[in-house]
């Protein structure tokens, strides 16, 4: 079943002086569980198109359908809701709100869906406890290193059960060991828990994760490979 | 949760929220300040003259040729339902002589039970048998002392009090008068009754008297005039209200300075951020629940900052009333209180108002273009 599927998706970002075609008629589709890589040089369109899927954005032309709904028919609660009930983001830079702990980062999506207090603190406990940081759950962000908030972040993804977890660069900022921490727990995600994962990144050593490579340049995809 | 989140931001400016707090506690408290003022000034006044308010005076109609009123009239109104008293009062102008100085003076004729009801003697004591009583300003003019002499109208009295300052009265004014009994009077002057004072039961019997009266006396010719004392009241009450809402309007000019400083403030806030909405918005939150989280900002300075100011505005106005009227009785009455909330409301409002554009906004701001903003 195709979770995600996209047809002769354009993205143009045009000023009074030029005009960048971000993506030149992309058309892929993603199936349930799969675990996706997208990779390219920078300015090749990768994030546009993660941020296409994700909903956070709408293409120029083409269709974006998650589910096999189409995105262009939703108005924006009804975008809010598949990104919070659906969609899962891990971000390069974390992206937690600074003035909350790691716990209360977690519980947010899960606030925004209307969940008693007792329901999504213990989802959240449990989630950080799976992501091995039961002990800093009442840590504000700038309290923790940039592995820990990456998990933070992780957990915050996986609040909601979102069927589709959409990872941009989520090891750019950390060393190795960290990176491949965040890497096991993703990939734990789609392997024992089904989740679908699309991970961007210009680390060829993330390949190795997924089931299919794209690879993007110029807006338009170079080639797809399917890893073994 | 969304009450943490708004508490926690304006903690993370600290000096910010603290300085909009300030604002609106200034503003809110000038506001109630100047309202408790303004009612207390009010109450003052109104309280001077509610002792005379259920009077009304009833006069001869010069204009249809009425000079004086008839007996028989003031003994009817004096037997009317809802009258309290009635005290007919005979005037004239009359020559008057000391030792020192002559001159003109009015001359009121009163029973001595209604001159001692009415006024306070400042030397001596009132007694009107062959004697009169005299008005403070007359007998500073005319140097009269209690148990001198006077000649009014060339007949020769004794002295036996010298009244009160009265004040202003809308009634009979004595202080540059004289007073004397009416079987005295008639000896000196050959005038009618040229008013009756009635004082009805109370403030709310004024209506039915004044129609009593007009119905009762006036029912063939407009025999009397009846003015009554409540109109003054009304129109006291009416002009300081009216005052007051100017000087509340003068102190509302604070409030919306501080209004300005909160939509500055939580512009600054929106800006600051955005990225932070940006990431709400990713992961689920409704543009309703943005303005939400900001209006609740805006709503927690407000109640701070005007909770505090309406405290302070308490003992703004008793200060204020303590220098200016001499006493602060009349903050506590629940009239002048009820300016202290409608101060709190005002600084609620102001602050949720002010609140209202940087929170839709933040609201209008799309997912991805605050994800990017750095």
């Amino acid at each position: 079943m195709k979770v995600v599927e996209l047809i002769d998706v354009y993205k143009i970002y045009s000023t009074e002086y030029y005009e960048v075609r971000a993506l030149d008629g992309v058309s892929m589709d993603v199936e349930d569980g799969e675990f996706v890589v997208i990779m390219g040089p920078s300015g090749s369109g990768k994030s546009t198109l993660l941020n296409l899927i994700g909903c956070l954005d709408k293409p120029s032309e083409g269709e974006v359908l998650i589910n096999g709904v189409e995105t262009s028919n939703l108005n924006d609660n009804q975008l809010t809701e598949l990104r919070r009930d659906t969609i899962g983001f891990i971000f390069q830079t974390y992206n937690l709100i600074p003035t909350l702990t790691a716990l209360e980062n977690v519980e947010l999506p899960m606030i925004f869906k209307g969940l008693g207090r007792e329901e999504r603190e213990g989802r959240a406990k449990e989630l950080l406890r799976s992501v091995g940081l039961e002990k800093e759950m009442n840590r504000k962000p700038n309290e923790m290193s940039g592995g820990q908030q990456q998990r933070v972040a992780i957990a915050r993804a996986l609040a909601n059960n979102p069927k589709i977890l959409l990872c941009d660069e989520p090891t750019g900022n950390l060393d190795t060991k960290s990176g491949e921490q965040v890497m096991e727990i993703i990939r734990h995600q789609n392997e024992e828990l089904g989740v679908t994962v699309i991970l961007v990144t210009h680390d060829p050593s993330l390949a190795k994760y997924g089931d299919r490579v794209i690879r993007l340049r110029d807006g338009k995809i170079e080639s797809v490979e399917h890893v073994s | 949760m969304f009450l943490e989140l708004a508490k926690r931001n304006l903690q993370r400016a600290k000096v910010r929220s603290l300085l909009a707090v300030i604002g609106i506690l200034i503003g809110v408290m000038a506001v109630s300040a100047i309202g408790i003022f303004g009612e207390s000034l009010k109450a003052a006044v109104v309280q001077n003259f509610e002792d005379v308010a259920n009077e009304l005076i009833v006069s001869p109609n010069f204009q249809e040729g009425y000079k004086y009123l008839e007996e028989k009239d003031i003994n009817r109104i004096k037997k009317l339902p809802n009258v309290a008293e009635a005290i007919a009062i005979k005037s004239d102008s009359l020559l008057i002589e000391t030792k020192k100085k002559k001159s003109y003076a009015v001359v009121y004729a009163m029973d001595e039970k209604d001159v001692e009801e009415m006024f306070e003697a400042e030397k001596g004591s009132i007694r009107l048998k062959s004697s009169c009583v005299v008005g403070k300003r007359l007998a500073e003019f005319a140097e009269i002392r209690v148990n001198s002499k006077i000649t009014i109208g060339g007949r020769e009295f004794r002295v036996a009090a010298i009244l009160e300052d009265t004040g202003a009265r809308f009634d009979i004014n004595p202080n540059s008068a004289i007073i004397l009994s009416p079987e005295d009077f008639e000896k000196v002057s050959d005038v009618g009754y040229t008013m009756l004072i009635v004082k009805a039961e109370s403030l709310e019997k004024v209506d039915d008297v004044k129609n009593e009266i007009e119905e009762k006396i006036n029912i063939r010719d407009e025999k009397v005039v009846v003015f009554d004392l409540k109109i003054i009241l009304e129109r006291i009450d009416e002009a300081f209200s009216q005052i007051n809402v100017f000087l509340m309007a003068i102190a509302s000019v604070s409030l919306l300075v501080a209004g300005v400083s909160i939509l500055n403030i939580m512009l600054m806030s929106t800006i600051e951020r955005t990225k932070e909405i940006g990431i709400m918005r990713a992961i689920g939150a409704y543009r309703s629940t943005i303005l939400k989280i900001f209006l609740m900002e805006a709503l927690i300075l407000g109640l701070i900052g005007s909770g505090i100011g309406s405290v302070l505005s308490v003992v703004g106005g008793y200060l204020i009333d303590l220098a200016i009227l001499q006493d602060a009785s009349y903050v506590f009455q629940l009239s002048t209180l009820l300016y202290i909330a409608l101060g709190f409301c005002i600084g609620v409002f102001v602050s949720v108002v002010s609140g209202l554009y940087p929170a839709w906004k933040a609201s209008r701001l799309e997912p991805i273009e605050a994800l990017r903003y750095e």
